[in-house]
């Protein structure tokens, strides 16, 4: 029951069944790797737990609760986190405006508190504001504050960005790509992040990355989707060793099947 | 902080100017004012929101007719008026224009188009309540035991709403709301994906707009004290739009400047035969190649919204 399960989940665009039979679950405190090759059907899944791709058939279920249906921002407040492959932008944006608007769902105060600026609002704002620079504190880009999101560098975007959707304090969160375009350095710093979302926190992370070594090291379980299928759901060490794995990401059959 | 420091003399010169200049100017400028209104609420929704309305001399027309008769009939005071009016107004869009909501962009515009044109329709064919296309003559109005009956006084009463109107924006642009409805224009699963509800937050940014509309409406009403339903069709609905294009997209200033633009500009050749239309027109043009940030876009950065 605990946890987020997903089972025999489908998502069909016209023709294309994108995904297939899909089923796993991730746990609290583990994160679970989902790899596979390009079109393997793995943003699917994951805009399906998010409520932006409405799936064909099967259930998404939070510690028992369907979230299959539901739509995007009730799925958000059940505390499904989400991290885009690339940022999306919001054109006038600062690194602070972005953590800002993380805090969406923490702030109470009606229209017309926010119309005339009443103190419930201005209180408000200001706790979100202070929480907003503690968490880009953490992320050491205090000093990116009031830049402009489009000015900074992309590893630094990707960071915020994680930081945005930590503000609403996730019980899951779903990670697309997150190291995709990052150097070394920034990639070690956002592994000791996740690491300690899921230690600390203890957060469940459903992660979807083609950096292998990175899986390897980070990952307590790992499901390799291929053609919208799951064909492998084993430790890091076991499926990173699977042969049909290998042979799916070199696109070939294996040679003793 | 060159926004802050102009704010003081250009208030001054505001509450000056009536006394200086003669009764058309002074109407001129409280037109232009009420125009700035509509085209802040317009701000919020297109600027902030991304949705494109063409229906708007709509909202601004029942603002108009909903003010006028109210006070007319003796059933509320002026300012009471306004405020009914209003909220009748954005309760009339909000149901009108909730499936409308579904829509994107071009689709929305030509629903909200459809409802401006009915809305003008209803106003000419419902006799009895609006006087068709007859017409209907409004006495000055009273504020607190006070007849407004000179120019100044309306002048007065226009900018003291505008000013709180403005501020009102300002507000709402740079908290929730606002962060919400930038959040939706450039990206809905963002924004959905942080719990932000896109229908509610579109539904508020297209109240918050009629709202605007309607008050600036009632206001007008009394301007002119004398309402038609010809004065309230597309071309209004488009000049309202254009305020904001032409004033910049999202700024804090720009509506204010839009309406600037719109309401001074064409009086400025007015002498001339066949001028205003033509210098108006190029003036837009113009205007739209040198500043594709919009008039805004030459002032500082403190003037901006976001
Ligand atoms: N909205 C859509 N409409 C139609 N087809 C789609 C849509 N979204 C994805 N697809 C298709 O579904 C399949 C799976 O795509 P998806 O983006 O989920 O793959 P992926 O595993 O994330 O690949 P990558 O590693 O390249 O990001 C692809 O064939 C893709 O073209
Ligand atoms: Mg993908």
């Amino acid at each position: 029951m605990s946890g987020l399960a997903i089972t025999r989940l489908t998502v069909r665009f016209g023709g294309l069944t994108a995904v297939r039979d899909v089923g796993f679950t991730a746990a609290p405190g583990r994160i679970l790797g989902l790899i596979g090759p390009n079109g393997a059907g793995k943003s699917t899944l994951l805009n399906c737990i998010s409520g932006i791709t409405r799936p064909s058939a099967g259930s998404i279920r939070l510690d028992g609760t369907e979230l299959a249906g539901l739509s995007m921002h009730r799925i958000a407040a059940r505390g499904i986190g989400r991290v885009f492959q690339h940022p999306e932008l919001v054109a006038g944006f600062t690194a602070l405006d972005t953590l800002r608007a993380g805090c969406h769902r923490d702030l109470h105060y009606g229209l017309l508190a926010e119309l005339f600026a009443l103190p419930a609002a201005r209180r408000q704002e200001a706790a979100a504001r202070h929480r907003a620079l503690a968490a880009l504190d953490a992320i050491g880009l205090a000093a990116d504050a009031d830049r402009d999101m489009a000015l900074l560098p992309y590893g630094h975007r990707k960071l915020v960005d994680l930081a945005r959707s930590l503000m609403a304090a996730p019980r899951f969160l779903l990670l697309d790509e997150p190291v995709a375009g990052l150097n070394d350095a920034e990639i070690d710093r956002l592994a000791d992040m996740l690491r300690e979302l899921r230690d600390v926190r203890g957060l469940g992370i459903v992660l979807v990355e083609h950096n292998m070594a990175l899986v390897a090291r980070l990952c307590d379980e790992v499901v390799v989707l291929d053609a919208g299928r799951v064909i492998a759901h084993d430790v890091p060490q076991a499926v990173l060793r699977d042969r049909a794995v290998m042979a799916a990401y070199l696109g070939e059959a294996p040679a003793d099947a | 902080m060159t926004g802050r420091r102009l704010l003081l003399p250009l208030a001054a010169a505001l509450l000056a100017l009536p006394w200086g200049v003669g009764g058309y100017v002074t109407y001129l400028l409280t037109l232009t004012f009420i125009y700035a209104l509509v085209a802040i609420g317009m701000n919020l929704l297109t600027g902030l929101a991304g949705q494109i309305s063409l229906g708007h001399a709509a909202f601004f027309a029942i603002g108009a007719y909903a003010t006028g008769l109210l006070t007319q009939r003796g059933l509320l005071p002026f300012p009471l008026a306004l405020l009914a009016a209003a909220l009748l107004s954005t309760g009339i869009g909000a149901l009108a224009a909730l499936p409308a909501l579904r829509l994107r962009n071009l689709y929305l515009a030509i629903a909200t188009l459809g409802f401006g044109t009915v809305v003008q329709k209803a106003l000419f064919e419902w006799r009895g309540l609006t006087g068709g296309g007859a017409g209907l003559e409004l006495a000055p109005p009273h504020i607190a035991g006070l007849v407004l009956n000179n120019g100044r006084a309306l002048y007065y009463v226009a900018l003291a709403v505008l000013a709180l109107g403005l501020w009102c924006a300002g507000n709402v642009a740079r908290m929730r709301t606002g962060r919400a409805m930038l959040m939706l224009r450039d990206s809905e699963i963002a924004a959905g994906t942080l719990g932000i509800g896109i229908a509610r937050f579109r539904v508020a940014a297209f109240a918050l707009s009629t709202f605007y509309a309607a008050i600036a409406g009632g206001l007008y009403a009394y301007l002119v004290r004398y309402i038609n339903p010809e004065s309230f069709g597309l071309g209004l609905s488009i000049s309202f739009l254009g305020m904001v294009v032409v004033g910049g997209l999202g700024s804090r200033a720009g509506p204010v400047l839009g309406a600037v633009f719109f309401v001074l500009l064409p009086e400025a050749f007015r002498g001339i035969k066949d001028a205003p239309g033509l210098v108006f027109g190029l003036a837009l043009v113009l205007a739209m190649i040198f500043l594709p940030r919009g008039l805004a876009g030459i002032a500082p950065r403190s003037w901006r919204l976001t």
